[in-house]
């Protein structure tokens, strides 16, 4: 190595946190929730887009597309009590601990991986961070179980991105988060408590550890 | 005789269900059934209809866009409110956008390895796949050091025995027929789509504001700031950037895709004798060209019993015939009732019964027109234009007509587009039209904005008596209507026919099929337990049967199947 590269800043890392859900699903909008919430707590580089991109099926190629890392928030369905953190690696997806349930938009997440895998352009590290949902059937709002959960899966992804070197930082004044979908009195969902005595489920791949 | 279950049919966008009883090689009946229920539409009840199309565009993740428009449409027919000129431009370049992108992932993603075999293409010699690509295409992507990179990763993806989710082909089908060089081509361009899919989306992001759901529509309009001289609005650098994206996706449509359709049809030319179906077809203009949407681009028409002689122009929006001839028949559908309605009487109440084949099957109603089961989709788009002499639709039909016969060495003929490989092929030339016109419509844009025009909004004004209004949008799967009732400047209805529940329509009060369940009749099956050839037929109409809910689930048990009872 010479000087010139030693002394030279680390490029930053391209990094997307992806909230995955349709919003007028009940729990199923915990993605948009949880980018909508994690974008008015804390605030990144702009090497990091926080985007809700609802339910994009294969659409979703572009945005995992050359990214150093993804962190994808999304209800999932572990066979755990509703409200349960669960945290996911690339790994979990593909060895079925986490599989793509194919009654939705069936080409989803481990697809468009797989493509870009094949293609050299997959991200070179996926984490899902997943909440479990009570109901998601139509109608906007969320239960209180997931309600309580997703203030801890906000942070969490925050601790994921600091963790890896990643600019993130929480504001000094919060921003109201946008719950554009959620009927009648908005604040009332936007005071979100945190819970006590929830469970973790953790991942079993090395690099996410078992915090 | 064998009855053949496929639940979830993979590889669409929702979830689908096809039956059917095969006998001597053949399809003798179908079923088509969508097992998630589609009332969305009753969450716009009571709502703001200036704030609708932004729930709308949730109905669907993969067709966010199409639903925003087609509600903004049908608040602005309802109001008669006319929209500047800018906005249509503005609206149609990011429907030109997203209809490519959605029609490149379609061939490549959605369908392509129904034809394409790549456990082949270790055996393709790299030289000569590129030679047989420089042949018919000027494509740069073709060269023989990116055919053997692209061999190279398959190879690697075979030895590592983990095919993920290419394991799921049905590879080495006595179908699938096409030469290792030729499988190498296509995947390549496979590998390449995904590359272009990201160009047509920064075209939408650029415009929308953001993609998936745009965030710049507004009834009445668009709300794209334009100042020429000022760095924070639309500006002569977006118009830039817009004309260097096109121009770097417009080849890979036109050099690539458009190509490789004519190529799978020239090797599977069988395929314009099965998948006819019904031939009904529909489609509406879309592309306005002026403020008040008197001229399109895109034609619209109808055309009945498959004879492009009767076409039936449909010059605007305000067509009355459509609006007398659409009607929603629930008899074999999970809903309260028989016969049909129409859909400003429109109602959604779910009645759900086991899956009878004879009874109430499916979740999707069946659209008619004026009784009659209709086709929509590119080929309904392309046949109509064909028809009524358009010279778009004419110039690149006749171009992958002489395509195919000089591969092919025998002419396809327009009529026998009326078939599963035609709907491919039309949905390329479709595609080739709408590059054509993409850069039309920047052009529109620059223009007018340059004449000094940068007016983009109409204010809406909200009676106190009730209106009625249908928003029409030639979607990338076809004719796509908003139907809305607004009484006292809220919704009192409001109906989506969308294009898939013209095509995967059950049958109706008289018994007659849909155009899935008709298309498949007759369609050839070697073997049972692999029915390659049904998924041919069902892919080739882009399913989408959206608006369902996504969630991962971890139990990692196995969900789709193939039963053969």
């Amino acid at each position: 190595m010479n000087t010139s590269q030693r002394n030279a800043l680390p490029t930053p890392k391209h990094v997307c946190v992806i909230g995955l859900g349709n919003v007028l699903l009940g729990d199923d909008g915990f993605g948009p929730l949880a980018v909508e919430m994690f974008r008015c707590k804390y605030e990144c580089g702009s090497n990091v887009e926080a985007l809700d991109l609802g339910t994009p099926g294969l659409d979703l190629a572009p945005y995992l597309y050359g990214k150093d890392l993804v962190v994808i928030a999304d209800a999932v369905h572990a066979g755990e009590k509703p409200g349960t953190l669960c945290i996911y690696c690339e790994a979990d997806l593909f060895s079925r601990r986490a599989q793509l349930r194919l009654t939705a938009h069936d080409p989803g997440v481990q697809e468009c991986i797989a493509q870009l895998r094949v293609a050299g352009h997959a991200p070179s590290e996926l984490i899902i961070v997943g909440v479990v949902p009570e109901s998601c059937a139509l109608g906007e709002g969320f239960s209180p179980a997931m309600l309580s959960t997703s203030p801890i899966a906000v942070d969490k992804i925050a601790r994921l991105l600091v963790e890896r070197a990643i600019d993130c930082r929480r504001r000094d004044a919060p921003v109201e988060p946008n719950l554009w979908w959620l009927p009648g009195d908005r604040s009332s969902h936007t005071e979100i408590r945190s819970a006590r005595g929830h469970v973790f489920q953790t991942s079993k791949c090395r690099q996410l550890g078992n915090r | 005789m064998a009855r053949i279950s496929i639940d979830p049919v993979t590889r669409i966008e929702g979830h689908l269900r096809i039956d059917v009883e095969v006998d001597g090689g053949s399809v003798q009946k179908a079923w088509a059934s969508c097992t998630m229920w589609r009332g969305i539409e009753t969450i716009l009840l009571g709502r703001d209809p200036r704030e609708g199309w932004a729930f709308a565009q949730r109905f669907c993740g993969v067709c966010t866009t199409v639903h925003a428009m087609a509600s903004v449409r049908a608040v602005e027919d309802a109001l008669q409110l006319e929209i500047p000129a800018n906005a249509q431009y503005i609206r149609n370049l990011i429907l030109l956008a997203h209809g490519l992108h959605d029609h490149i992932v379609h061939f490549y993603h959605l369908s392509a390895l129904d034809w394409v075999d790549i456990t082949t293409i270790p055996k393709a010699d790299p030289a000569r796949a590129a030679s047989i690509a420089d042949g018919v295409s000027s494509w740069p992507g073709n060269s023989h050091r990116e055919l053997a990179a692209v061999q190279n990763k398959v190879k690697g993806l075979i030895a590592s025995g983990q095919l993920g989710i290419f394991s799921h082909g049905y590879w080495g089908h006595p179908a699938m027929r096409l030469s290792p060089e030729m499988n190498l081509i296509l995947f390549a361009h496979y590998l390449q789509a995904l590359e272009f899919q990201r160009k047509s989306n920064q075209v939408v992001g650029i415009l929308g504001g953001k993609t998936p759901h745009i965030q710049n529509l507004a009834v009445g309009g668009v709300m794209n700031a334009i100042n020429l001289n000022s760095l924070a609005t639309f500006n002569m650098d977006r118009l830039g950037t817009l004309q260097s994206l096109l121009q770097d996706l417009i080849p890979f449509v036109q050099q690539a895709y458009f190509v490789d359709a004519c190529l799978l049809a020239a090797s599977y030319p069988e395929w314009f004798r099965y998948g006819r179906g019904v031939t009904n077809y529909l489609a509406v203009p879309d592309l306005p060209v002026d403020a008040k949407a008197t001229k399109f681009d895109l034609p619209g028409g109808v055309i009945m019993n498959g004879n492009l002689g009767s076409v039936r122009p449909i010059q605007d929006w305000h067509d009355q015939p459509i609006r007398a001839a659409v009607a929603e028949d629930v008899t074999h559908a999970w809903y309260m009732g028989e016969g049909s309605q129409q859909p400003w009487k429109g109602k959604t109440d779910p009645y759900y019964t086991d899956f009878r084949d004879d009874g109430k099957y499916t979740w999707v109603k069946a659209p008619r027109y004026d009784g009659h089961p209709m086709q929509v989709g590119p080929l309904a788009n392309v046949l109509v234009g064909y028809a009524a002499g358009h010279p778009l639709t004419r110039k690149w039909t006749d171009a992958a007509l002489d395509r195919i016969a000089s591969v092919h060495g025998s002419k396809v003929k327009p009529e026998d587009l009326q078939s599963t490989m035609g709907r491919y092929l039309a949905r390329a030339i479709r595609s080739a039209m709408l590059s054509d016109l993409a850069l039309q419509h920047l052009q529109l844009l620059s223009a007018n904005i340059l004449k000094g025009d940068d007016t983009t909004y109409n204010p809406p004004q909200f009676p106190q008596h009730e209106v009625e209004g249908v928003g029409m949008h030639e979607a990338p799967r076809g004719m796509l209507s908003h139907w809305v009732v607004i009484d006292k400047g809220a919704f009192s209805n409001y109906q989506a026919v969308v294009p898939t529940t013209w095509n995967a329509s059950p049958r109706d009060q008289k018994g007659a099929p849909g155009p899935y369940e008709s298309s498949l009749l007759a369609n050839p099956v070697a073997d049972p337990a692999k029915p390659l050839e049904v998924l041919r037929t069902v892919h080739s109409f882009d399913p989408c049967m959206a608006c369902a809910c996504h969630t991962l689930d971890a139990s990692g048990r196995e969900i789709a199947q193939v039963k053969v009872l």
